[in-house]
């Protein structure tokens, strides 16, 4: 076949854009420098993760219980040797460094209980027919379904929000978000984008769209990784929290694909926004926090956990607005950031090769 | 010296149009503080026009700005009537980029395949349409590696393979002929010239204006961001009258005659070169005259009535090259 002038052939603008999507997607396919910093990072977190999990114990049931300055803990009045005698019962003897205060001719300082032996304590004062049953045995059983629920929240607080929501969740979506234009630009390939018969808003919406299956399974893959390795906990945190990850995942990748329209080093300026902005801000009281898109990922999240019966303070969300309004917000931000970038890639000249 | 920088002028052999393929009017573009083109003004309405300048003269921000990559700041840039800048308008644009770069992990057909697609063409389309080119180029059975295995050659043939696929009406070639071995580029000249033939507009930016002369000799000179000048190359000297031309002449008894040339008018300068002891020998003289068509008709007169026997007469600065070293101000 020979092309001859005046040849007329099926042209289809759809077309075009569908092949565009479908190399864009298996373009997004090379692992560049900035995923594998952010996998190893993951990789480090799991690990970590893990190792708690194998060694430690997320519940609140070994911390010690806090008390306000003046006060001594109710259960220790009188009853520290009681609840060395219960943990003794319960547990293999510990290493006695301390003598008791009753027996030291120098007045020590009573040692701080933990959550675990409180309620031990309770339950064998309970057993001396101490006055006041009842009320301590309320207080011994809610203290004690509040352990049981102390694992989740300490994930949840720790994990979840400080170190997977906060750190990983826009490192992992800046990795593959920002190179969706942004290696295009480094390379100089954009201009063979350029040559082709297609609006530059098209082209702009097709590289997010490609961009998105990459950044959805690395956040996901990452977080299951993550709740698995946490245990029990972990498996709650990841029923009710995959949703808002999701969510997540969208907003931030449609922020750093704008992002990589706007400035020559996108991950730079992406880095530098997770770091100072989202981390900062998204995480103080007042009303600036609800300029970060991280508020409403831990806000779709605290109201992913209202059917346990928590409060917002116990994590950590500063008046978090309802799911609903939440997940509007974080729509919002996807469809005005897309919005933005393609009004903002197609006015743009990319002179990377000028 | 003034040039009619603004002029517009259609090479010969191109067949004309009702509208110009690609028209610049009045454009200027910056970057910044600094002026990328100055208020062009160009027509071409079809055939090869070579575009040659000096680095920095403005050639890629031209071409850019014909492909649409670039929006003029003032003036309007179209092509067969369509706003450049306007992606509909790539449907009648090939451009063939300078830059080196390619989607290296793919092979040069899959590469070819797929700019194909992305043009619209269903995919048994694309695929013959990708055939076809990589025939036309010369890579027929020799594009089924990796590019990032090519030679520069290869990379360049591929690039020129991609430009036609759509069948464009104008063809924007940055320095198409770069890297490419002799034999190849009698190749592209000639798939050039038969481009022409079939009534394509070719935009040709090039630094081997050797080549560029065997292609065409219709040219656009760029200097500082405007276009010096616009036209054949004979033209061009038409307009460089009044700037002395170097003629060498070799003749017996050079001393004679360079005292009979310094008394013409158009003779500005003179080089007499090693004069012989013996009479009979040829001696060379180089001289430097301002208005060739009375020099020569003056020469010519001088000559027959002198009885003065010339050996060699030759223009050293007819070429392209010479021609642009003076538009430019001695840049090259």
């Amino acid at each position: 076949m020979s092309i001859t002038p005046g040849m007329h052939s099926d042209v289809s603008i759809l077309r075009a854009w569908l092949e565009l999507l479908w190399l864009s997607i298996r373009r997004q396919a090379r692992m560049r420098q900035m995923v594998w910093i952010a996998l190893g990072l993951l990789f480090l977190a799991v690990l970590a993760v893990g190792l708690v999990t194998l060694f430690g114990s997320w519940t609140l049931a070994d911390r010690r219980v806090r008390m306000p300055p003046g006060r001594t803990q109710p259960a220790t009045q009188g009853a520290s040797s009681v609840a060395t005698t219960a943990k003794k019962s319960t547990e293999a003897p510990p290493k006695q460094s301390n003598p008791s205060p009753s027996a030291s001719p120098i007045p020590l300082r009573p040692r701080r209980l933990t959550y675990q032996e409180t309620i031990d304590v309770s339950q064998v004062l309970m057993l001396l027919g101490d006055r006041g049953g009842p009320v301590q045995a309320a207080v011994s059983g809610s203290l004690r379904v509040a352990l049981v629920k102390s694992s989740f929240l300490i994930f949840s607080r720790w994990i979840v929000f400080a170190i997977f929501q906060s750190f990983l969740l826009p490192l992992l979506t800046l990795s593959f978000a920002t190179d969706a234009l942004g290696a295009e630009r480094e390379n100089r390939t954009l201009t063979w984008l350029f040559t082709r018969p297609l609006p530059k808003p098209a082209i702009y919406f097709a590289k997010y769209l490609a961009a998105l299956p990459w950044c959805l399974s690395l956040n996901l893959f990452g977080f299951v990784a993550i709740c698995l390795a946490g245990g029990e906990p972990g498996v709650l945190a990841l029923r009710l929290f995959w949703p808002a990850v999701a969510c997540g995942t969208l907003a931030y990748a449609a922020l750093f694909h704008l992002i990589a329209a706007l400035f020559r080093r996108p991950a730079v300026v992406g880095l530098v926004y997770s770091f100072f902005f989202e981390m900062l801000v998204g995480d103080l009281p007042g009303d600036l926090k609800r300029m970060s898109l991280s508020y409403y990922i831990r806000s779709l999240m605290f109201d992913a956990t209202a059917s346990m019966g928590l409060s917002s303070d116990q994590l950590t969300v500063y008046n978090p607005v309802d799911g609903w309004m939440a997940l509007a917000v974080l729509a919002g931000a996807v469809a005005t950031f897309t919005f933005i970038g393609m009004i903002v890639f197609s006015r743009t000249e990319y002179r990377e090769d000028v | 010296m003034k040039l009619a920088a603004e002029q517009s002028t259609t090479a010969d052999a191109a067949p004309q149009t009702r509208q110009p393929v690609l028209l610049f009017e009045q454009v200027s573009k910056w970057y910044g503080s600094v002026i990328g083109v100055n208020q062009v003004t160009l027509e071409l309405r079809g055939g090869i026009t070579g575009l040659v300048g000096a680095n920095g003269a403005g050639k890629s921000t031209l071409l850019r700005l014909a492909t649409g990559h670039l929006r003029p700041d003032v003036g309007r840039v179209s092509v067969c009537g369509r706003e450049a800048w306007n992606w509909r308008a790539r449907r009648l644009v090939g451009y063939c980029p300078d830059v080196d770069v390619f989607f290296e992990e793919m092979s040069g057909f899959q590469f070819v395949e797929a700019m194909a697609r992305l043009c619209g063409f269903s995919r048994r389309d694309a695929r013959l349409r990708s055939e076809a080119v990589i025939e036309q180029v010369g890579m027929s059975g020799r594009c089924d590696r990796c590019i990032r295995g090519y030679s520069k050659g290869m990379r360049q043939r591929i690039k020129l393979a991609q430009a036609l696929l759509h069948d464009p009406a104008l063809l924007v070639l940055d320095e198409p002929l770069s890297g490419i071995d002799p034999i190849g580029r009698q190749d592209f000249l000639e798939l050039f010239l038969a481009l022409a033939e079939q009534g394509k507009c070719l935009l040709v930016s090039s630094h081997e204006l050797e080549e560029l002369e065997k292609l065409t000799d219709h040219v656009a000179i760029m200097s500082r961001g405007r276009i010096a000048v616009v036209g054949t190359l004979r033209q061009i000297r038409d307009l460089l009258d009044h700037h002395p031309m170097s003629i060498r002449i070799d003749a017996l008894q050079p001393r004679i005659v360079a005292s009979r040339l310094l008394e013409m008018n158009d003779v500005v300068g003179l080089d007499l070169g090693n004069s012989p002891s013996n009479t009979l020998d040829v001696g060379t003289i180089v001289i430097r005259a301002r208005n060739p068509r009375s020099f020569f008709r003056d020469f010519g007169r001088l000559v027959i009535e002198e009885g003065i026997e010339v050996r060699r007469l030759e223009m050293l600065d007819a070429s392209a090259q010479k021609i642009l070293g003076y538009l430019l101000g001695g840049n090259r």
